[in-house]
């Protein structure tokens, strides 16, 4: 649904810099560039940024939608 | 025992250890990934949660946080004399959130977690907790204990910790008669001749196969194996320093126990 917190193989930190990565991939940046300036060195963690997808921005429309129905009752 | 350091940042320590054999190197680093305690949060009440996210996979998020850890003022609640599920103010840390939107969808992030103890934040404030559309709200307390990474790993205090021997292949000039077979036998063609002598070039990449010295007629050639180069990536809740120092800590008391159990186990067999 959102970028895990850490790691699954080793563990390390890497839900703090999904949202650096995200905008600057976006912006029109090479991935394999945005990882190395963030210091995600190993391929375990690596992977898990390059291969996420946030569903909640999916989810978070229904919710949206349903709130703007409730207003307008 | 002689140790040196290569090099060292806020969460990385990469040094040399000489003169000591595996299984302490190897106790060592099975002493920092599965018992160096440190700091997570273990248990969440939720008071109100209407966000799309599940109550059980936001407290499991809050539990993988990496919380920047004091080890002199707390304790393990298993040694704490409160013995009470929720801790007392010697083995834990209260976190409160409170987060609400009203018009626009938002992300919460930890550093909206409020702490108990100033000292015991977050290692990082940029991590999204969840998602938060228009009319929605999070209000939850979590408790924050001291634990070890053979219970849970996120207790573990490092992600990366490994060792490595560090290629030494000595050269006896005096010994080498210049045959070449050493440099045909190596795998990964470190050893070069140069100016009448064999020299090693690129020697990290030397993997200790040893068949540079099973070709050797003349026993010119000796790797020291007692040379370990000792990588450690903190996650941030200990500085890596601190995480070898507490390391070799339990180490001595573990042996320290040894010791008394065995010395205990001998009087008993003399009566």
């Amino acid at each position: 649904m959102m970028i895990p917190i850490r790691c699954f193989s080793c563990g390390a930190l890497i839900s703090n810099k999904w949202e650096k990565f995200a905008r600057r991939v976006k912006n029109g940046e090479i991935p394999k560039k945005v990882l190395d300036e963030l210091d995600v060195r190993r391929y375990c963690c690596r992977r898990m940024i390059l291969s996420n997808v946030d569903i909640v921005e999916e989810v978070l429309k229904y919710h949206e939608e349903a709130q703007k129905r409730r207003q307008n009752r | 025992m002689e140790i040196k350091i290569l090099e060292k940042d806020v969460n990385h320590i990469r040094f040399l250890i000489k003169g000591v054999e595996t299984p302490i190197v190897n106790a060592l680093r099975r002493i920092m990934i599965a018992e160096v305690p440190t700091m997570a949060i273990e248990d969440v009440v939720i008071i109100e949660n209407s966000s799309p996210m599940k109550d059980e996979t936001l407290a499991h998020r809050l539990g993988l946080i990496p919380l920047k850890t004091d080890l002199d003022s707390y304790i393990l609640p298993a040694i704490c004399s409160c013995q009470s599920d929720l801790g007392c103010n010697k083995c834990s840390v209260t976190f409160t959130l409170d987060a609400e939107t009203t018009d626009s969808p938002r992300t919460v992030y930890s550093k909206e977690l409020k702490s108990d103890d100033l000292e015991i934040v977050p290692y990082s404030g940029d991590i999204p907790l969840l998602k938060l559309a228009s009319g929605q709200k999070v209000r939850l307390e979590a408790y924050a204990k001291l634990g070890r990474g053979t219970t849970h790993a996120k207790w573990q205090p490092v992600s990366a910790c490994t060792y490595r021997h560090s290629p030494t292949v000595r050269i006896d000039i005096e010994k080498c008669d210049l045959c070449e077979k050493c440099i045909k036998s190596c795998t990964k063609q470190i050893l070069k001749k140069e100016n009448k002598k064999i020299v090693l070039v690129n020697s990290d990449i030397c993997d200790l196969c040893e068949e540079c010295i099973k070709s050797c007629p003349t026993e010119g050639i000796q790797i020291n194996k007692q040379v370990y180069i000792f990588k450690i990536e903190s996650v941030g809740s200990l500085t890596p320093e601190r995480i070898v120092i507490e390391a070799v800590k339990i180490l001595n008391t573990k042996l320290d126990t040894i010791i008394s159990q065995v010395s205990s186990f001998k009087k008993e067999k003399t009566v």
